[in-house]
């Protein structure tokens, strides 16, 4: 088996037009939240069991005084080693063997939400309220299957969000990250070694969101 | 794309051998089905007939393709064209809303809506009664505000109290009828949406 497949989510390029969110919404059929203008571009305000992505707006004054505006299209980070696997009691959630990608069955319904919410230092699982199931992001497992990439992928304008083999994108992270470096110090990839989904930041990853790293 | 079936695709990655593997290992098999029935989209869009076009949001007009299930005829899915040369398969958040637009959405608007000045309610009308509508406000508030003069004296012929926004999506022959209508109004609050 190759090491399957992975994402790059580089913030550095991200302009936040959201279509990625769209795109989700759109393949995966999900409809419309009722939301609140909470007095940022950030809507749905957060994930839900109907919203797989978010891309999260962060505001603030950075040490130099100057105010920054970090985007972060936030989503599962289909690990390696799952934490939310723990809350397993039988194969509820399972790992795609060709592409790794983490999968929440139907099946999760059995499962105690908090349990597998624990396990994941990313926020990342939520239950239907109706059902009870976990549903979160699939890495579009129906469209890689089909030869096609994800759906958040396909549709980035700007080239912020990479999809490949793991081996591939683990150099492209390498290179990005070198490459950023010269112009922001603090640029780094969050835990590429744990995570199928790697962010790329130019700053402090909690000035991004609270759990944007492990 | 090869020439390959579902099941050689699926036999070649991996992807049979894992779900023997899976349900040897005891995972609920209706789960997995379960699974599986949601991947039917992937399959119909894989079937269905493609149709290029273009968006119609803003004036970039990027490249899009349109699945059309085999059996129904309906649009299932729509996104970005990869051969397109200008967005190469990439869609923004408008772009990437579109299959909203099509018929199957059901919350798309099939009536006209009215709300009054100062209602909070939606009123269903006709579409005869909301040309006549519009056509009888144009022409009170021209009626009341056409200026032939302005405060110097000098002849303008103008009506600024109606601005006009056009679409990004119109050719040059629109563009003139649309104008040539307007400067007749005696507008001169014309501007256009090929921004975004």
């Amino acid at each position: 088996m190759s090491e399957g497949k992975s994402i790059i989510m580089d913030t550095s390029r991200c302009t936040a037009c959201r279509g990625c969110q769209i795109a989700c919404k759109q393949w995966n059929g999900l409809p419309g939240t009722k939301t609140k203008q909470t007095g940022t571009y950030q809507n749905p305000p957060d994930m839900s069991y109907q919203t797989f992505k978010v891309v999260r707006f962060a505001e603030g004054k950075a040490d130099n005084g100057k105010p920054y505006w970090y985007f972060f299209s936030d989503m599962c980070r289909h690990c390696l080693n799952p934490g939310c696997m723990e809350g397993n009691k039988k194969n509820e959630i399972i790992q795609d063997p060709a592409t790794g990608a983490v999968i929440h069955t139907p099946a999760t319904k059995k499962l105690d939400y908090n349990t597998v919410l624990a396990g994941c230092p990313y926020d990342i699982p939520r239950q239907d309220p109706k059902t009870k199931e976990l549903k979160k992001c699939t890495m579009c497992l129906d469209r890689m299957r089909d030869n096609k990439i994800p759906a958040c992928v396909k549709t980035c304008p700007t080239g912020a969000l990479v999809f490949g083999e793991r081996e591939e994108i683990l150099k492209i992270v390498e290179e990005r990250v070198a490459k950023l470096k010269q112009t922001h110090p603090k640029a780094k990839a969050l835990n590429p070694d744990d995570v199928r989904v790697i962010f790329i930041v130019t700053d402090d990853p909690d000035r991004y969101h609270k759990f944007a790293e492990a | 794309m090869s020439k390959i079936t579902r099941r050689e695709f699926m036999a070649a990655t991996g992807m049979l051998a894992g779900g023997l593997a899976l349900s040897s290992l005891g995972v609920p098999l209706g789960a997995v089905q379960a699974y599986a029935g949601e991947l039917s989209k992937a399959e119909r869009v894989k079937m269905a007939q493609t149709f290029i076009s273009t968006c119609d949001f803003c004036s970039v007009s990027c490249g899009l393709l349109i699945s059309s299930d085999a059996k129904t005829k309906k649009v299932i899915n729509i996104e970005g064209d990869p051969e397109h040369p200008i967005n190469e398969g990439a869609l923004c958040a408008k772009g990437a809303s579109i299959f909203q637009e099509s018929t199957n959405n059901p919350d798309r608007l099939k009536k006209v809506l009215y709300r009054a000045p100062y209602s909070t309610k939606w009123e269903t009308k006709t579409w005869d009664w909301a040309l006549d509508t519009i056509a009888k406000r144009i022409k009170a508030v021209r009626d009341k505000d056409f200026m032939t003069t302005n405060a110097k004296g000098q002849v303008v012929n103008r009506l600024e109290s109606i601005a006009h926004i056009g679409s990004s999506k119109m050719d040059n022959e629109e563009c003139w009828l649309v104008s040539a209508m307007l400067r007749s109004l005696g507008l001169v609050n014309i501007d256009h949406q090929a921004r975004v």
